[in-house]
């Protein structure tokens, strides 16, 4: 089963409120649930809406088609009538007028009715959120004005309700984090949101004045003996370019989230691309390694933060979590794998125990700058074979996974937030998914199944295909088969079906 | 041996023969002994961070941990430092080009946060180490290879900046003046939050109209009066030939250091 609702209204009407208050009484009631959020840059009026996906099973995609439209103002009408399904229910505000600022709760209670579930649940949950006499009311108002249409029976599931960022934000924490550093830019604020809210005597979040600083200072603090991590989205990232090249030659460890959005420029800034991929594998000036992951659900976002703070550290690399507004902001209703969290431990000499010294320019073995030849080309030697180093550490991480029919002759091939949309999408399909996690170093177990494969088809949220490209560049495979959307949107898990089933027929 | 021989490395000194910035450094590795022979600190207490120019390579010479950063960011890299360990007593040198033009929001954000750490800017009005071009502070007029019709512009005041921008301590001094320099900053390090120390210097190649001002420099007491700061930043433009460049504590007063106002950096 899966059914799609779609909550609309303008910005500051409590969409978000709906649908948060809804996925908890769904994920208390056993079922999976998975939350898009469509919003423009504004921040009062303007059309938001956010899809919530129900299902019996695991989904993290959303689709185009919806079974109940909940429609705040008219507009959401006038736009989304056209993309209900057949037999759909289409809730208005109408009969709520005189609610207020309440009417989206009267709407979360008239929803929970038409899907049947008990108005005891969403009075326990919805007083987690507003435990005011008024919101209550509001609650069993909407919840009397609707009739029964389905019947969501209590399962046994336990699923954990988390967003990309918090899930980022989680791994930190749970890595033990000491200091993250950031500017605001969306998408990637989240996670910095999240951290500054958990701060406590250890963990501090400190917000500098521009990108170059965060960067800077991301380097200095983590030189002086701190586990720290800096966050930005592509522009942020773009200032952040000359310090990441200083890390290559200072080795000092530095693990940056880079959260996309549609580019160039100021783009599309609420909504979501995989865009950046290049400038995640090869900004900085200067050849040096750097590890490039890209989680594709909220575990593997808790998992992978760990794994490359760890691997920061270790290998005093740099390294780059790279998510995109879809991961970021999309609510995940999936059970938590809690994977070993690897320690982080810093065993490098830092200032106060020895003297340390750490520069920008070629080294000799005081650390003071030297310009000589031999010397300049075994510390460039050394720095770049640290990703064969890496590389065999990596082995024994998960790098890629297999998804799908696990024996077909059919592969489908993408990277980070585009996950969900493609497992969902390949359900009823004669294919299997390799998942890529690891972008830098290379897997190698991408060749070989390359090989293995008759038809390729290769799935990503930009224009050019900058996976294939490197997969291009790494093996000499082309892939034939493309699907791209760039249209600042995610792939909805329907039209991906069909547009995999038209390629592969 | 003595702790100023601690001090040094062997690394050949690279600075032209006769550069204010021997004078500097001695003047610096005297004050660090002296806070070492006191025991006030350790030599493993100190880290440096030094931005790129002629004034950088001082980190070649000192043997302190700390970081040659990049072009313009010696400030946030010391900033980081001192929030990666507030124990440590951190000090960024940096010259006029690099903070003044490229890292300019960098000084003027360190003002604000008022971390505990010292800036010695080393201020001769050129970059040097790229053969003379002119910085923000050269004088207007100032022909150099990239700026054949003189420099149109008048120079910055960076005290005036620091005080629009609440710095809580501002200094002065001379790069020919040892006594001077060790007084102010030993003073600037101990300083509770952000210090500021200006090096007024002589490049020897370039901008060498805007050498030799000793004549116009005078030495003030300490003063922690606003207006009389504000007098004394007016004092001197960095352009005229004439007029008095006050030297010595321009301005200093109390306010909460950053590592005062965040509870996680009180435990070191």
């Amino acid at each position: 089963m899966r059914y799609n609702i779609l909550i609309g209204g303008s910005a500051g009407q409590g969409i978000n409120k709906i649908s948060q208050i809804v996925s908890e009484v769904l994920s208390d009631q056993g079922y999976y649930t998975f939350n898009y959020r469509d919003y423009p840059s504004l921040i009062r009026g303007g059309h938001n809406f956010n899809v919530l996906s129900i299902s019996n099973k695991q989904i993290m995609s959303t689709d185009s088609k919806f079974n109940i439209i909940i429609a705040l103002d008219n507009t959401t009408k006038i736009l989304h009538k056209k993309e209900l399904e057949k037999g759909g229910v289409i809730l208005t505000g109408e009969s709520f007028k005189d609610l207020g600022q309440n009417l989206n709760i009267a709407l979360a209670g008239a929803l929970i009715k038409i899907i049947g579930i008990s108005q005891e649940i969403l009075i326990r949950i919805l007083k987690k959120h507003f435990n005011t006499p008024e919101a209550i009311e509001a609650a069993r108002l909407g919840f009397s004005n609707q009739e029964n249409k389905w019947e969501l029976k209590k399962l046994k599931n336990k699923t954990t309700i988390l967003s990309g960022s918090k899930a980022v934000a989680l791994g930190a924490k749970k890595s033990k984090l000491d200091l993250y550093i950031a500017y605001p830019m969306t998408p990637a604020t989240g996670v910095m949101h999240e951290l500054a809210k958990i701060q406590d005597k250890k963990l501090m979040v400190f917000q500098a004045e521009n990108e170059i600083a965060v960067a800077n200072i991301g380097l200095g603090s983590s030189f002086a003996g701190k586990r720290i991590m800096i966050g930005t989205s592509g522009g942020g990232f773009d200032l952040m370019g000359e310090a990441l090249s200083l890390q290559g030659i200072s080795e000092i460890p530095l693990t940056v989230y880079l959260a996309s959005r549609p580019g160039p420029g100021t783009g599309i800034p609420t909504y979501t691309a995989q865009e950046d991929l290049n400038i995640a594998l090869y900004s900085g000036h200067g050849e040096f390694a750097r590890i490039v992951c890209a989680p594709g659900d909220t575990n593997e976002a808790i998992e992978k933060t760990n794994e490359l703070l760890y691997l920061s550290e270790k290998y005093k690399a740099l390294s780059i979590i790279l998510s995109d507004k879809h991961l970021a902001e999309s609510e995940y209703a999936i059970k938590e794998k809690t994977k070993r969290i690897l320690p982080i431990t810093i065993k490098r000499s830092i200032p106060r125990q020895k003297t340390t010294k750490a520069s920008s320019y070629e080294i000799n073995k005081f650390g003071n700058s030297t310009e000589d030849p031999t010397i300049s080309k075994l510390n460039i030697d050394r720095r770049n074979k640290k990703i064969d180093n890496i590389q065999l550490n990596l082995d024994k991480l998960k790098t890629t996974k297999i998804y799908g029919k696990k024996k077909s002759k059919n592969l489908i091939i993408g990277w980070g937030s585009t996950k969900g949309a493609i497992i969902d999408a390949i359900e009823d399909i004669d294919a299997k998914f390799l998942q890529v996690l690891y972008l830098s170093p290379f897997p190698k177990e991408i060749e070989t199944e390359l090989k293995k494969a008759n038809k390729i088809v290769l799935i990503e949220n930009n224009v050019t295909g900058q996976l294939g490209e490197l997969i291009r560049q790494k093996t000499g495979i082309k892939i034939k088969y493309k699907i791209l959307k760039y249209d600042g949107r995610p792939f909805y898990c329907n039209e991906l079906n069909k547009q995999i089933k038209k390629i592969l027929k | 041996m003595k702790t100023k021989d601690k001090l040094k490395t062997n690394e050949e000194i690279t600075w032209c023969p006769g550069c204010p910035n021997f004078m500097i450094l001695e003047s610096f590795k005297q004050t660090i002994a002296n806070l070492i022979d006191t025991k006030e600190y350790t030599q493993k207490d100190f880290a440096i961070t030094t931005d790129i120019g002629c004034h950088a390579k001082m980190f070649d010479y000192l043997n302190l941990s700390g970081i040659y950063g990049l072009h313009g960011r010696a400030i946030p890299t010391g900033l980081g430092i001192t929030l990666g360990d507030p124990k440590l007593k951190v000090i960024t040198f940096a010259g006029d080009g690099a903070v003044y033009s490229e890292g300019i929001s960098h000084l003027i954000h360190a003002f604000r946060y008022n971390s505990d750490m010292t800036l010695i800017l080393h201020d001769n009005q050129s970059f040097s180490l790229t053969t003379g071009q002119s910085t923000p502070t050269s004088q207007q007029g100032y022909i150099s290879k990239a700026s054949p019709q003189g420099e149109h512009n008048l120079p910055l005041n960076p005290i005036k900046l620091a005080l629009a921008s609440n710095a809580t301590f501002i200094a002065r001094t001379n790069a020919r003046d040892i006594t001077h320099m060790i007084e102010v900053f030993t003073k600037a390090i101990h300083h509770k939050g952000f210090s500021f120390v200006e090096i007024i210097q002589d490049c020897l190649i370039f901008n060498k109209d805007a050498n030799n001002k000793d004549k116009m420099m005078y030495k003030i007491e300490d003063n922690k009066d606003y207006t009389k700061a504000q007098k004394l930043a007016e004092e001197y433009d960095y352009n005229s030939k004439d007029g008095k460049i006050p030297l010595g504590i321009i301005y200093q007063t109390k306010a909460k250091s950053l590592q005062e106002k965040w509870p996680q950096l009180q435990n070191g």
